[in-house]
């Protein structure tokens, strides 16, 4: 009955041969929101990646509702319900802010957007702008928006408040809790506890490679979470 | 030597007593093709140790046959015709020397361009072939070219051509086993890396198309007087591409896969084509299917052995000249802005090193780290600020200058030569800033041996064994490889990003023992740019932290550790 | 106005046109999925085949146009899924592949048409005068056609829902796959699509040149000079390189003989890679 929708069990891979994350095992119950921690270079975007199917798994199973998705390709996963936002390189840099938003519609119908505008006015006035044009913390927002307003059961987020100003991550805070409450669940890597402590209801903090802390959000306390992630 | 002495043996007595048990047509059907296989040659050089793909190898064929024809018929009966024929050689391979230089030069190539370029040169000559009349005799050639003084007539073709073929062969065979065919083969793979070790890749590829072009240019010369008949067939595109379908199939690589190539699939063509209407079409996808699935040929597969046997029992490693780098382990940045697009990653980057010793580099990501190496080395170049490493300021970086005085790098990915065994990687680097031109073309620099490869060598025993193939290890060792390979060119300043990515935890433990011996004993700077703070700790007199292109703070790890704008960046505890 | 300088104009104008047309299917393949298809021109001279045959079988000349486009795709699909997909990432060895690829359409050709020079009638006969000059009515027709079909094909990559997820791919294929384009598929629609262009350019140019199993050599080339010439990033790019290398081969040609025309060509090329290794339209 109460199957996580995703389930990742002894993952490891990396880039060609060289393994970044070992042996790595999670869960994100619906509904909830997992937040993946610790230092740049341990592995967070690895991870994402390879349950994205970005990067293939070396060893290792990922099950989405029950289902094995290790082998599938990312736009079949997509088509399964998991909504990826990437940490390099968020948007179409050559396609309007307007484009990138109704890419997989067959019309630039922008309904599903509306809340978002309301939230996040600068992608309004920039619907027609390239979206390479936009500032580093806008790319981050219109990847947000992309990424939540199809209403996906799993969404998987990499750094979505790097470089985002402190109100707007306020504001990212705010739908993604809305979202959960609606049933949809997260992934999300972060490397600032701002965003994480707000939206967690588990944390997973990884160091080189491999997962060194599996809790819930009450069972630690600021202080120790800030000591395993700094250096 | 072993090695030469073979071919010569085993080249020299197939070709003398092949004629005896083939008849006279035969024998000269061969003669024509044992021609066409030495220009194949030179397609095996230019392509399968340099990795040039030249669609144009017929340039060099009907350039040196014209030339031959044009001699021929003027001064057939002078004493100075056989040096005369001589030079009309080396014109061919002057032009393919020339259009290396110029193609090359400044630019790293894209090796697509480098093909259709070929290919649009050999039907420019098609065309001033055709259209240049007077000199050319135009569609029909020229006509009545005659055979070579003393030597004319149906039965010297074979002994004429059979040890222009044999001398080839032989030629082939000592570049390939030299230090500049190893050279070749690591510009294949790698022509970045080449450089970083201080060589010249344009140079190196110009070299050898220019002996590609020798070799096609030998073929065309005896072309003429043995078919009596020069036309601009030579210089369609039939030909060219006919050359590398037999390199290929034959095996690129190897010293006698083009030669099998040109002569047997040639000869096959001759008899099948009247009878079996699809044959072209046949060999056509046998040459897909090479590409496909057995990329390196026929003898691609059994030559590379049969080497192996025959060198291994060549002499004793002996010490290779000291080296003595100019550099001293010094860097001093100033105001470093980079650029790159819309992005700004350095900002206004200053650091300073003015003793060796080992120093950290760390930062979030996209803080700026590698783009400082690649701007210290000039893959990119900053906008504005001043760079002086190894006490000389430095204007516009140049990785093989930097290389030759005594700057060593090891990029993320390992960076090592797949096709080379571990014996030639190791000796390429051997090979920097001590190497003159004429070791270039012994063997003795091929047994160089040093203190710190001897000690690499103790460190990691794998690396003892010679002749295995590079593309056979594992990760780690490859990784432990590339850093073998930059030490052993004995630097002064080390820049090292992440040597230890992907390791083991023992393989880590050996690698830090040995960046911390090699930058002793070497009395030079090691930069390193790390992400696991425990290896920081570990190895780092010093630690640089980088944050947006900026530095943020330096000092000792505990120093770095205490830091509160450091523990904002990596925590954002901002709260 | 000089009637004789008006024939050399749209001659020129002609040549430039043609070029465009032929260089948009190599840009496709090269600029959108880095594939350089030695075998480009192959598919222009299957195209001319086509009407050939069309021709000698007594159907109409338009019938040429879906034989054309059913040759290359037949061709260009299985050629896609075994023989360029296997080598995206070896991009070295897809050029050899594909050279010989273009032996092998080369040799099939001429088993069943034979090495011989064959000509297709003009479906169009006689001529228009235009300011004077007395020009082949069928030539400003094919001019016409194959501007709009250029204007057509930018316009539809600009505008349409798939020229934007072909945009998208191009310009992000990780993003791509994260938001649901089956990208292996778009890859491989616009790769046939590439050759289908390029069938249809041999369709129009067939009436107007000599048809035999080689003359697609000559169209790879030139067509690669018109994106050296012009850079991959831009349709501005591909106009200007087709004006400088069709023109300038055109008028060199006219002025001295063809030979000079071509070395002109060759020699700037060279020069572009040397000088300006991404055309005067960068990305």
């Amino acid at each position: 009955m109460n199957a996580p929708v995703l389930r990742f069990e002894n993952l490891t891979g990396g880039y060609g041969s060289i393994p970044i994350i070992r042996e790595i095992t999670g869960r994100v119950e619906r509904g909830s929101c997992l937040c993946v921690l610790g230092r740049n270079g341990v592995g967070k975007s690895t991870l994402l990646k390879m349950l994205s199917g970005h990067l293939p798994a070396m060893s290792g199973q990922i099950a989405l509702n029950g289902r094995d998705i290790t082998s599938l390709a990312p736009e079949k996963r997509h088509d399964l319900g998991v909504n990826t936002g990437l940490q390099e390189r968020p948007v179409f840099d050559g396609l309007s802010v307007k484009d990138n938003l109704t890419l997989m519609q067959s019309d630039q119908d922008l309904e599903g957007c509306e809340p978002f505008f309301d939230a996040f006015p600068v992608l309004k006035d920039r619907l027609v702008q390239l979206a390479g044009t936009l500032s580093g913390g806008e790319r981050k927002i219109l990847s947000f928006v992309r990424t939540l307003k199809d209403n996906a059961p799993l969404t998987l987020l990499d750094e979505p408040s790097e470089g985002v100003q402190p109100e707007n991550i306020e504001h990212m805070a705010n739908f993604i809790c809305k979202h959960k409450a609606n049933g949809q669940s997260f992934l999300v890597v972060e490397q600032h506890l701002h965003l994480a402590e707000e939206i967690a209801d588990g944390f997973q903090v990884l160091d080189n490679g491999r997962s060194v802390l599996e809790c819930k959000v009450g069972d630690i306390t600021r202080g120790e979470l800030v000591q395993q992630i700094t250096v | 030597m072993v090695w030469l002495l073979a071919n010569a043996t085993f080249a020299g007595a197939g070709l003398f007593l092949l004629q005896f048990v083939v008849d006279d047509f035969i024998a000269y059907t061969l003669a024509l093709y044992f021609l066409y296989a030495i220009a194949c040659l030179g397609v095996g050089l230019s392509w399968g140790q340099a990795g040039l793909l030249s669609l144009g190898q017929g340039l060099f064929v009907g350039v040196g046959a014209y030339l031959s024809g044009l001699s021929l018929i003027a001064f057939s009966d002078q004493w100075f015709l056989y040096p005369l024929l001589v030079s009309c050689c080396m014109v061919p391979g002057a032009l393919g020397f020339g259009i290396g230089q110029l193609i090359f030069r400044g630019r790293t190539l894209n090796g697509a361009y480098f093909a259709l370029i070929t290919l649009g040169l050999v039907l420019l000559a098609s065309l001033i072939a055709t259209s240049w009349n007077s000199v050319t005799g135009g569609f029909n050639g020229l006509l009545g070219v005659p055979g070579l003084p003393g030597l004319d007539g149906f039965e010297h073709a074979y002994v004429i051509s059979a040890s222009a073929l044999f001398v080839a062969i032989l030629m082939v065979a000592w570049l390939l086993a030299t230090p500049l065919g190893v050279l070749w083969r690591a510009v294949a793979e790698d022509e970045r890396r080449v450089a970083y070790l201080g060589f010249d890749p344009n140079l190196l590829k110009s070299v050898a198309l220019g002996l590609s072009g020798l070799l096609g240019g030998l073929a065309g010369v005896l072309y003429a007087p043995i078919n009596n008949l020069v036309t601009p067939d030579l210089f369609g595109f039939a030909l060219s591409t006919n050359f590398i379908i037999w390199a290929a199939i034959g095996g690129r690589a190897t010293v006698y896969g083009p030669v099998l190539g040109a002569v047997g699939i040639g000869l096959l063509t001759v008899q099948l084509r009247e009878t079996i209407d699809y044959w072209e079409i046949i060999l056509a996808m046998i040459f897909m299917g090479t590409v496909l699935y057995f990329k390196w040929g026929l003898l691609g597969y059994v030559e590379p052995f049969i080497k192996q046997i025959l060198i291994r029992s060549t002499a004793p490693l002996t010490p290779a000249p000291p080296r003595n780098p100019t550099g001293v382990g010094t860097l001093d940045i100033k105001g470093l802005e980079l650029q790159v697009g819309q992005v700004r990653i350095l900002n206004d980057l200053s650091l300073s090193i003015d003793a060796p010793g080992i120093y950290c580099l760390i930062g979030p990501n996209g803080a700026g780290k590698t783009t400082a190496f690649n701007a210290m080395t000039g893959e990119l170049s900053a906008q504005s600020g001043q760079m002086s490493i190894m006490q000389s300021v430095v204007a516009s970086p140049d990785a093989r200058t930097l290389a030759q005085q005594g700057m060593g790098r090891k990029f993320q990915v390992p960076c090592v030569f797949d096709a080379l065994s571990i014996s030639e990687n190791l000796s390429l680097a051997l090979w920097t800033a001590r190497i003159d031109r004429p070791a270039l073309l012994g063997f003795e620099a091929l047994q160089w041996t040093s203190v710190i490869r001897q000690e690499l060598e103790r460190r990691f025993p794998f690396l003892t064994e010679r002749s295995r193939l590079v593309r056979d290890l594992s990760h780690g060792q490859r990784q432990v490889l590339d850093l073998a390979i930059v030490l052993c060119t004995e630097p002064r300043l080390i820049l090292l990003d992440e040597p230890c990515a992907g390791l083991s935890k023992a393989e880590t433990q050996d690698v830090i023992d040995t960046v911390q011996w090699a930058a002793a004993s070497l009395g030079a700077t090691a930069i390193i740019i790390e992400h696991d703070m425990a290896l920081v700790k570990a190895l780092a007199d010093k630690v640089f932290v980088l944050h947006q292109g900026h530095l943020l703070a330096e000092g000792t790890v505990a120093e770095i550790q205490g830091n509160e704008k450091v523990k904002t960046v990596y925590g954002g505890g901002s709260k | 106005m000089d009637g004789l300088l008006v024939a050399h104009g749209l001659n020129i104008s002609f040549e430039i046109v043609v070029l465009a047309l032929v260089s948009l299917g190599l840009a496709i393949t090269l600029g959108l999925l880095g594939v350089l298809n030695l075998a480009h021109g192959e598919f222009v001279m299957i195209g001319a085949f086509s009407a050939f045959f069309v021709q000698s079988q007594g159907w109409p000349y338009l019938a040429a146009f879906p034989v054309a486009i059913l040759a290359c795709g037949a061709i260009g699909w299985p050629v896609e899924k075994f023989l360029i997909r296997p080598l995206y990432a070896r991009p070295f060895d897809a050029i050899l592949a594909t050279w010989g690829l273009s032996l092998l359409l080369r040799e099939m050709v001429e088993f069943f048409f034979g090495r011989g020079f064959n000509s297709v009638a003009q479906p169009i006969k006689g001529t228009v005068n235009i300011l004077g000059a007395d020009y082949p009515a069928f030539q400003i027709v094919v001019m016409l056609a194959a501007i709009a079909l250029i204007a057509t094909i930018v316009f539809w990559f600009l505008r349409s829902v798939t020229g934007r997820r072909i945009q998208a791919m191009v310009d992000n294929p990780d993003l791509a796959k994260a938001v649901g384009i089956p990208v292996d598929a778009l890859a491989r629609n616009t790769f046939v699509a590439g050759l289908c262009l390029a069938g249809i350019s041999g369709v129009l140019l067939a009436p107007i040149v000599a048809v035999h199993p080689s003359m697609g050599i000559d169209y790879v080339l030139k067509s690669f000079f018109v994106l050296v010439v012009g850079g991959l990033g831009h349709i501005l790019g591909l106009v200007i390189g087709s004006g400088v290398i069709g023109g300038a081969e055109a008028t060199v040609s006219a002025i001295i003989d063809r030979t000079s025309g071509y070395s002109f060509v060759l020699i700037l090329s060279l020069l572009f890679l040397w000088r300006r290794p991404n055309g005067l339209v960068a990305r």
